[in-house]
């Protein structure tokens, strides 16, 4: 696996997953 | 609004990406160079020299994979003694060695090693429990290091158990053991997909051996399938 694609997928992962909770805490009721 | 929250979403999918492909270019090359040398470090204190470690992919990109290829003068065992050093160098994600486009895929000897380190001792489990000893510790790291080369294959961990008790507590027993046997070895750093794991209780005794015989409980392993690079077309000459 090329250098560039792992840091690609790791950042891409890393970004996905603090948007999810982001997104998840924004969006909480109450 | 739907529309602009999905492309701000989608601005910093692209922005990360960007971030990180520019990182790659600007810090990548400097990161390899220094996995270079302390696997150069490593090769030669094995023992290596004349392996030639390469960090690039067989697309021309650079990666923390290398290829070995080279060192045909040594014996398989500083070969694979070679191959484990580089492999435990920290940043190195697990190394190949490349099929020098002739004969066959090189054999990695995984498997004697690991067999000559039980040949004297075994994994040892609480009683009646799939609960690995501590005192294994130490041993399983042993394994662990000499599997770390055939790292790519296929590497079945079978159980097995002495035929004192009911068969199919025994058969249950082994099959956990086996799995035990997995967990430490991932816990240990080695890529869950490639461990594949049986319990086959008592039904395969050592051959000589009393199915009785406490010396019928243990842990096998054997490398499966060997995953060597393929070469492309123009490494093997005659090749369609």
């Amino acid at each position: 696996m090329p250098l560039w694609l792992e840091m690609a997928v790791s950042v891409l992962l890393t970004y996905g997953i603090g948007f999810g909770i982001g997104w998840l805490l924004w969006n909480r009721k109450g | 609004m739907k529309t602009r929250n999905a492309l701000i979403a989608a601005a910093g999918a692209a922005l990360s990406l960007a971030l990180a492909t520019a990182g790659t270019a600007r810090n990548g090359p400097r990161f390899v160079a220094g996995l270079e040398a302390r696997a150069a470090a490593a090769r030669d204190q094995a023992g290596g020299q004349g392996v030639a470690i390469a960090f690039r992919d067989r697309y021309g990109w650079l990666t923390r994979h290398p290829i070995l290829s080279g060192g045909d003068g040594l014996d398989a065992a500083t070969r694979t003694r070679t191959a484990a050093a580089i492999a435990t160098v920290p940043g190195i994600g697990g190394i190949r060695w490349v099929n020098d486009g002739q004969g066959g895929p090189r054999v990695l000897h995984c498997q004697d090693d690991v067999e000559r380190i039980l040949e004297t001792r075994t994994i040892r489990f609480s009683e009646a429990s799939a609960r690995i000893d501590p005192a294994s510790d130490r041993l399983l790291d042993e394994v662990t290091r000499s599997l770390r080369p055939c790292v790519g294959s296929i590497i079945a961990v079978t159980g097995h158990t002495d035929d004192s008790g009911d068969p199919a507590v025994n058969l249950a027993l082994s099959q956990g053991r086996a799995e035990a046997v997995r967990w430490a070895l991932i816990a240990r750093g080695l890529p869950a997909d490639g461990l594949r794991t049986a319990g086959l209780g008592s039904t395969k005794p050592i051959a000589g051996l009393d199915p009785h015989d406490p010396a019928n409980r243990r842990i096998e392993f054997s490398v499966i399938q060997s995953a060597p690079v393929k070469p492309t077309p123009i490494d093997t000459p005659g090749a369609e």
